[in-house]
Formats: C-alpha cells, sequence, structure tokens
C-alpha cells in the first residue's frame, strides 16, 4: 500500500541520504523559520496562546523560542511555537502551496528537548527528521492537482502539514514501519482547516495545531495506538480533503530523489501573503520611476488611478483591510504602502500605518484587474502595476519573480539579515550570533538542545 | 448590520434561556446524558482509553481538576478529561446516535462536565445551567447537518462527529462559560480550523479520537474565544471562493437559526436519538433484530437451533463500505461488520458486551457461519438512519426459506428504549466501575437534573 511504502520511507531514510543541496536549503529554512518564529513570540496572537497553554504545566518540558522565564510541556511548546512562526505570515512558502517549515520545526525541537538526558539527539538527526517531515508534505501535495493552485477550501498546512509534522516526530522517535503508519493514521484525523479563518487572527493557529497534532499523533502512535493502515490510499483517508486523489508510491530508498532538491522554497521578505511580494516589487519599481520622473520625490496628488494586475485570488482581495491580519492579506494595502515607502517591512503593517490617511487615499484611487492568463499559482504569477496620472500619461512596471521567490533566492546576507533582524527583537547579539553558527554547522553538532 | 447565518448562530448561544427548553427536550436529553456517561464508564476499562489516560498523565500534571471517568483520584486539566472521557465514550461505539447521522452527546457532555469542574465555586453553574448548555450543544449541531443534504445519508468522506461535534463542543461550553455574542462568535470560527477528520480511521482503534478530540477542540475554542483570540465571523456563511465551514461538504446551503424568542423549538423536540442496546455501529442494530427473529422462526421450524440445516445466509442491507466486512478480524471491526453482528445473534440469540471479545470473534462455529454468508443491496434500502432496514433470509438444505426483517430496531427513534431498558444499560455499564451506590446517586442526579444547584457534583 502506499501508506505502507511511506512508513517504510520515513523509518528508513537515513542521513547518508541528505544531498548537500538538500541540507543547504534545509538549513537555510531553519534559520529563517527560528527568526520569524522568535520575531513573532511579540504578537498579541502568540500572547494569547501562551497565555492559553500556561494552564498546562508539567515536569517534561520544552521551552518558548526566545523566552527562558518559564516552560511547556513539548505539546503546548510546539503549538506556541507554531503560532509564533506563523504569526505575522513571514514564514516560507514552497511549491506545490504550503508553509513547509512551521509545521515541522517546532515540533521536532519541542520534541528533541522534552528527550531525557542520557539520550540527546544529535543536530544530524534533527535535520534529518525535519527534511522528513518537509519530504512528505512535498509528495502528499503531488497527489492532487488541486493542490498545484492557490488553495480555496482547506488551508494546506492544516492538511499536509500535520501529516509532516506526524512524519518527522515520528522519524525523531525512531519508531517502527508500523507506528509510523499508526502516526499518520491517527494525523489524519486531526488534519484540515477551513481557509475561511486565513486573513483572521486565528490563521496562525493553524501552522501551530499542524505541529502539536503532528507530535500528538507520534506520540499516541508510540503507545501503541492504531488508526487505518491505508490512510493515504483511501479516497475516505486523505482522500477525503480534495476532490481528485491520486496517491503514489514513493521512489525506493537507494539515492533517495528529495524534493526539496528540485523545488527549493520561498523566503518572505516582509510579512505578508506570498502574491503580495510580486505587487511590492512592481510597486517600488514603478514608484523609482515615478519619482525619477518629477525631480526626486512623490507626486501623491498627481495621481489619479492605481491598476493592478494580479490573479484572482479571492482572500487576498481586500480593498479596504481594517486590521493587521487583513492588511497582510490585501494586493491593494501591498501596493500602495509600497508605493508610498518606497519598501515593505515589519513596520508597514503596524497599526498607525495601516490607518494612515495618506494610504487610505491612495486605497480608493487602487483597482485590481485579473487577466486571463494570469494563473493562481505561485509557480507562475506575475503582478502589473500601472499608475495613471492626471495629465494622462502612465508609468507602469511588471513583476514575474520576486526577490526571494525560488526562481530567485535571497542571498545568504539578506538571509542572515532578515535573520537579524527577527531575533533581535527578543535575543542579545550573542545568542544571535550563537543561533546563526549552530544552524550552519548543525551536521556536526552533537547535542542539538543548544539550539 | 446585516443578520449573517454565524451571526445568528452566536446570537442563539449567547441568547438562550433555560425557560426555552421544553418538557420533552429536558426529558430526552436526561437520558441522553443518563446513557453518555454509563458508556463512558464502562468505555473507561478498553485499551484504548488505556492509551489515551496514559499519554495525557505522561505529558500534562498542572491545574488537575477535572475527573476522568471509572478512575476516581486521578484527575486531569479540564481539556485534557474532555478528550479522554470523549474517547471513553465512543471507545465500544455504544454511545447514541441522532438523525441526520452523529454521536452527538459523546462530543458534549464531557467537555462540560469538564469545564463545570474548572469553574471557581462560587460561580459553578446549576443543574438547569447545565442542562441548557447540553441542549445548546446538540442544537447546534443539528442545526449545521441541516446545511447539507450530504448529512441525511449514512457518510462517506468526514465522520460527523468530528465536524459538527467540534462545533456543538464549542458552542456548549461557550453556553456554560457565558461567554458574550461576539466571544461565541469567534469560539464556533475557532472550532471550525479543528474540525474534520477523515472516515477511514472509522473501524480502528483511532476512532474513538473523533469524539475525543471534538470534545477537547470545541472546548479549546471556547477558551481561547473566552481570552479574546479572533476569527472569522462569517465562518458558517456562504464565502465565494474561501471555504468556510463549507469546506466540510460539497453542497452546503446555511440557514440563519431563529432568535430565541419564546418560542424556539429544538430539534430534539421533533427528532429523537436513538440508542444502542450493543456496542456496534447502529446500522448493525437492524440486521441483528432481523436475525434474531430469524432465529426464533428455525427453532419453531426444527426444535432448536442448528447451524447445520443453513446452507446460505442471505443478508440484505444498504451499500456503505465501511461496515460491510466478511471476516472481521479486530473488535473494532467486528463492530462495524453487518455480517458479524448477524451471524452472532444467529448463534447466540443476543449480541452484547462479551460478544466482541478476541475469543468470541475467532470462535470456530462463527466463522463456519460466516463462511455461509451472501450480501445483497437492494435498491430501496437507503443507506440513511431513516429508511434503511434489514433482512435476514436462511436458505436451508432442505429448501425452505426463513426470513426476518427489521424496519425499525428496539432503540431506534421510532422505537425508543423504555425507561426501564435504558435504566439496565447504565446499571449494567456502570456496575463495571462503580459500586451500586454511586450508581444509584447518578441516577437520581440526571433525573433531577433541572433541580441540582451544583452540576460539578455529576
Amino acid at each position: 500500500t502506499i501508506t505502507g511504502n511511506f512508513a517504510n520511507v520515513i523509518h528508513g531514510l537515513n542521513a547518508n541520504h541528505l544531498t548537500d543541496q538538500v541540507i543547504q536549503r534545509s538549513k537555510r529554512m531553519i534559520l529563517d523559520t527560528l527568526g520569524v518564529g522568535l520575531l513573532g513570540t511579540g504578537t498579541e496572537v502568540c500572547h494569547k496562546v501562551t497565555q492559553y497553554s500556561k494552564i498546562y504545566s508539567s515536569d517534561v518540558s520544552s521551552t518558548i523560542w526566545g523566552h527562558l522565564d518559564f516552560r511547556l510541556p513539548p505539546l503546548y511548546a510546539a503549538f506556541v511555537n507554531g503560532v509564533a512562526v506563523h504569526s505575522m505570515d513571514f514564514d516560507d512558502t514552497w511549491h506545490p502551496a504550503t508553509h513547509p517549515s512551521g509545521a515541522v520545526l517546532p515540533a521536532v525541537i519541542a520534541l528533541s528537548e522534552a528527550f531525557p538526558q542520557k539520550k540527546k539527539t544529535s543536530g544530524l538527526d534533527l535535520l534529518l527528521a525535519f527534511n522528513v517531515g518537509i519530504e512528505v508534505q512535498g509528495r502528499l501535495l503531488r497527489f492532487s492537482s488541486e493542490a498545484r493552485n492557490i488553495p480555496k477550501r482547506f488551508h494546506p498546512p492544516t492538511v499536509v502539514g500535520t501529516m509532516g509534522s506526524a512524519a518527522a516526530c515520528a522519524k525523531l522517535l525512531a519508531l517502527d514501519r508500523l507506528k509510523c503508519k499508526n502516526a499518520l493514521a491517527i494525523a489524519a484525523s486531526y488534519a484540515g482547516a477551513p481557509l475561511a479563518n486565513a486573513a483572521t487572527q486565528t490563521k496562525p493557529l493553524h501552522v501551530g495545531n499542524a505541529a502539536k497534532h503532528g507530535l500528538e499523533a507520534a506520540c499516541l502512535a508510540s503507545q501503541g495506538l492504531q488508526g487505518n493502515k491505508q490512510i493515504l490510499d483511501m479516497e475516505s483517508g486523505i482522500g477525503a480533503f480534495y476532490t481528485d486523489y491520486n496517491p503514489q508510491t514513493l521512489p525506493t530508498l537507494q539515492s533517495y530523489p528529495w524534493l526539496l532538491d528540485q523545488q527549493d522554497v520561498a523566503i518572505k521578505r516582509f510579512p505578508a501573503h506570498l502574491g503580495t511580494h510580486w505587487v511590492a516589487d512592481a510597486a517600488c519599481s514603478v514608484r523609482r520611476k515615478l519619482v525619477e520622473s518629477s525631480d526626486n520625490f512623490l507626486p501623491l496628488d498627481k495621481i489619479e488611478k492605481v491598476i493592478l494586475k494580479v490573479p484572482e485570488v479571492k482572500y487576498v482581495n481586500r480593498p479596504s483591510p481594517t486590521s493587521e491580519h487583513e492588511a497582510r492579506h490585501s494586493f491593494q494595502f501591498v501596493a500602495c504602502s509600497a508605493l508610498l515607502d518606497g519598501s515593505m517591512s515589519v513596520q508597514s503593517f503596524a497599526s498607525a500605518n495601516v490607518h494612515r490617511p495618506a494610504l487610505r487615499e491612495l486605497l480608493h484611487k487602487t483597482q485590481l484587474e485579473h487577466p486571463p492568463d494570469n494563473t493562481p499559482s505561485f509557480e507562475s504569477l506575475y503582478c502589473e502595476v500601472s499608475i495613471t496620472l492626471r495629465d494622462g500619461s502612465t508609468i507602469s512596471d511588471r513583476c514575474d519573480t520576486f526577490y526571494g521567490h525560488w526562481r530567485k533566492p535571497l542571498k545568504k546576507e539578506d538571509l542572515e539579515k532578515k535573520f537579524q533582524s527577527n531575533a533581535s527583537s527578543v535575543l542579545p547579539a550573542e545568542a544571535i550570533e550563537g543561533i546563526l553558527e549552530s544552524v550552519y554547522n548543525l551536521e556536526n553538532i552533537e547535542d542539538c538542545s543548544v539550539l | 448590520p446585516e443578520e449573517t447565518v454565524t451571526s445568528s448562530f452566536a446570537s442563539f448561544i449567547q441568547a438562550v434561556q433555560p425557560e426555552h427548553l421544553s418538557k420533552t427536550v429536558r426529558h430526552r436529553s436526561k437520558r441522553m446524558i443518563l446513557d453518555s456517561i454509563g458508556v463512558g464508564l464502562v468505555g473507561s476499562t478498553t485499551h484504548v482509553f488505556d492509551i489515551a489516560l496514559q499519554y495525557c498523565r505522561e505529558l500534562y500534571c498542572s491545574v488537575a481538576v477535572s475527573s476522568v471517568y471509572g478512575k476516581p483520584g486521578v484527575k486531569l486539566s479540564p481539556t485534557l478529561a474532555a478528550f479522554t472521557n470523549g474517547v471513553a465514550t465512543h471507545s465500544m461505539d455504544f454511545d447514541d446516535t441522532w438523525h441526520p447521522a452523529t454521536h452527538p452527546s459523546g462530543a458534549v457532555l464531557p467537555a462540560i462536565l469538564a469545564a463545570s469542574q474548572m469553574l471557581p465555586p462560587n460561580t459553578k453553574p446549576n443543574g438547569m445551567d447545565f442542562l441548557l448548555a447540553f441542549n445548546v450543544g446538540l442544537e447546534v449541531q443539528g442545526r449545521l447537518m441541516h446545511f447539507s443534504t450530504e448529512a441525511q445519508d449514512i457518510p462517506k468522506r468526514f465522520h460527523p462527529p468530528s465536524v459538527v461535534g467540534t462545533m456543538g463542543s464549542a458552542a456548549a461550553t461557550a453556553k456554560l462559560l457565558s461567554l458574550s455574542m461576539a466571544q461565541c462568535t469567534h469560539a464556533l470560527g475557532i472550532a471550525a480550523s479543528l474540525a474534520g477528520a477523515p472516515m477511514a480511521n472509522a473501524a480502528t482503534q483511532a476512532k474513538p479520537l473523533h469524539i475525543g478530540n471534538a470534545a477537547r477542540l470545541g472546548f479549546e475554542a471556547a477558551l481561547l474565544a473566552a481570552r479574546g483570540m479572533e476569527a472569522n465571523p462569517l465562518i458558517l456563511d456562504e464565502i465565494p471562493g474561501c471555504s468556510g465551514f463549507s469546506a466540510f461538504y460539497s453542497v452546503y446551503q446555511p440557514k440563519p437559526l431563529s432568535t430565541p424568542s419564546d418560542h424556539h423549538e429544538f430539534l430534539l423536540e421533533k427528532q429523537d436519538i436513538a440508542f444502542k442496546r450493543f456496542p456496534a455501529h447502529l446500522g448493525m442494530h437492524w440486521v441483528v433484530d432481523a436475525a434474531l427473529s430469524v432465529r426464533n422462526l428455525l427453532m419453531n421450524y426444527a426444535g432448536s437451533f442448528s447451524p447445520s440445516l443453513i446452507r446460505t445466509i442471505v443478508l440484505k442491507i444498504p451499500v456503505s463500505k465501511y461496515i460491510n466486512r466478511p471476516f472481521p478480524s479486530s473488535e473494532h471491526q467486528a463492530r462495524h461488520s453487518f455480517q458479524f453482528n448477524a451471524c452472532a445473534a444467529l448463534l447466540d440469540g443476543e449480541v452484547g458486551l462479551s460478544s466482541f471479545t478476541e475469543s468470541s470473534i475467532h470462535r470456530q462455529e462463527l466463522r463456519e457461519l460466516l463462511d455461509k454468508v451472501v450480501v445483497e443491496h437492494p435498491e430501496d434500502n437507503a443507506a440513511n438512519f431513516d429508511k434503511m432496514y434489514g433482512e435476514v433470509a436462511l436458505l436451508l438444505h432442505s429448501g425452505d426459506v426463513l426470513t426476518g426483517k427489521c424496519d425499525t430496531f428496539y432503540g431506534h427513534w421510532r422505537k425508543p428504549l423504555s425507561k426501564e431498558s435504558l435504566l439496565k444499560k447504565f446499571r449494567s455499564n456502570a456496575s463495571h466501575v462503580l459500586p451500586e451506590e454511586k450508581i444509584e446517586t447518578i441516577i437520581a442526579m440526571v433525573d433531577n437534573l433541572e433541580n441540582l444547584s451544583d452540576s460539578s457534583q455529576l
């Protein structure tokens, strides 16, 4: 069965199978995710879930990233850290679409911290488990053609993310084949959240819960709980989340071809939905042109209309967002914000900035168009920003591949810069340097709990 | 502001009062509470329950205020107690079933029991509050199921308790905790993101987790909402291009709930529940009653029950893959097998707890009977708990044919269990873990629930 095959692979993959490129890419993902999570611990949504999770405390415990003042049971640490990672929509995105790292990293880190003294996990174990979690997600996403486009029904991290977390934890716990199967089966019963909560405060919980529930599934499997051994094969299994579902077996373990080798992730430069990154790059470039041609200042009152040519994605189409969560899911907001400021950053979404009169004015002048050739897929979409001035002239530019996309990955310096900027919101400089070093050298670390 | 479906639900949850509960609704819901507790108590003796409890104890301890069925002295944190007790309730598939199909009580009762223990002494809900919250949880489940015609039939994709049960638990807990209307709205929104488990895990050891998680996660959603977490306020409405609760159905037509004025009619008033007489999937109950009646015919015919007289056993049942199992190999599979239940009834003259033990499942005589079974799916036998029937025909070697048919089994909502039968079931279940006086106390308490001053005593 396919389910059995997945269990075999999860069980059989070992460190020797990791290629250099996979190691390199996954370490970048780990670094970015940690930074984003550290930053995220300062958000309101994260405060709420932390308060909530403090209800539970116990002897076995794990840390909240960046906060050493208290500990939580591993499940809740995974939950809180997962929420932190997705709290600002700043975490990585893959193709087919999901946020792979946030569902996996918090779970494996929490789990590794919870092991008894004598059984420490090495950096390489962590790296392997992490990659197993990513790989399983990627493979599952390829079982349905629906997954190639921006989602409409279920939020992908809650479907494949939960499964990925279960696989990664099963690997870290070194479960046997049968238990790996059961971990997947149990995880399926926790998977799936509707998309409607995207652009609300609840969305970050999707990633938090994926991490937490995957971990729980692996723990329950470890204790002997059994589920349906054909969970990946049946339409009434994971197939329930898709209208067309065609599962396939994984390649053999001999020189295993990791998906991360063939397809990199996109890393965000500012905390908003991935679709807005094309808009930002196009808008910034149009602004430059406009400023050049107008004696180096931005003639706001001369702007008559702003037209954005974007794919049709309903949940990112918000002409007038009122909260930070909505602003992060608004083509219009990001375009106007980029036009006003020349760049996008974490600050762009602060409440004061979201409600600026100048921004609101510009929003009124903004419209969307959906050219039929602009497909809602992160692999192929584009954005064109075009400004019409009062005198009738227009200035426009187009972005096919934003900087940070897998076709144009962030350079090492820029990735580090993002991490440092994020982490500095909660950690001192030496701790930041320490993490950077640890992640770069992950395969050689003996005890990954130093992380 | 325009009235949305979601806000009508939130209004209802927040504004409904005990006075709105009719006599019938109170009576029926108390029967459900009693049955659910009994089933949970006997469920605390199962293996799956042990795993769940072990898991919770190992990982958590603090704020351990909520009790666990059948384990006096053990306390867990509230949501974990809800989880564990929910697992207990569904561990043997012995809990109640409604129409449209779901197991309503198991998703709600454990959550509000745990929640009532969690509240500080001077704000403990009384019996009436408790009964009201329970009914809110049921009502919300029922109303949600009416949003899709798919829900009328035996499920194929998502296991209903994991979809509507989570929402019901959130609603009931929100009611018990007296959340504001906005908070009720968000509780529903957050719960939707925690709902939905695929059918494939039915008939496996993981199925009871569906109810355990429905209770626990709905409870969590309400707690998070109470702390100010916000979700999509249109979660139950139609949102073009971006699915809310509609994600779980291919056909979805939401309708607002009427505000509870003087005449809100609870669904439980019009549509009663089915209680199971033995721990197996509801569909089994039809074939068992049919099998028992044809067994009597055979005994009259031949003087005693002799399987050797039978050439073939024909079962006429509706089409439903997950309960059609010719040779079940585990107790979970046996509880979901038309063939097994029919043969057990024929062989033993009754089906009960002990029919599903390992040794009983693998008996030689039973296997021999199973070999003779043939299944047919008559077109008029709809896969729907309101309309289906079960027919068992014995084709004898002599050429004679004896038939038994059951349209409505005893325990179904059209032929509800009498008070004596319900109490018998409860006593039998509870006696596995509780002494007699405790059993009688619980019976008395539930019977008199409206007048109880502190429901956490339950």
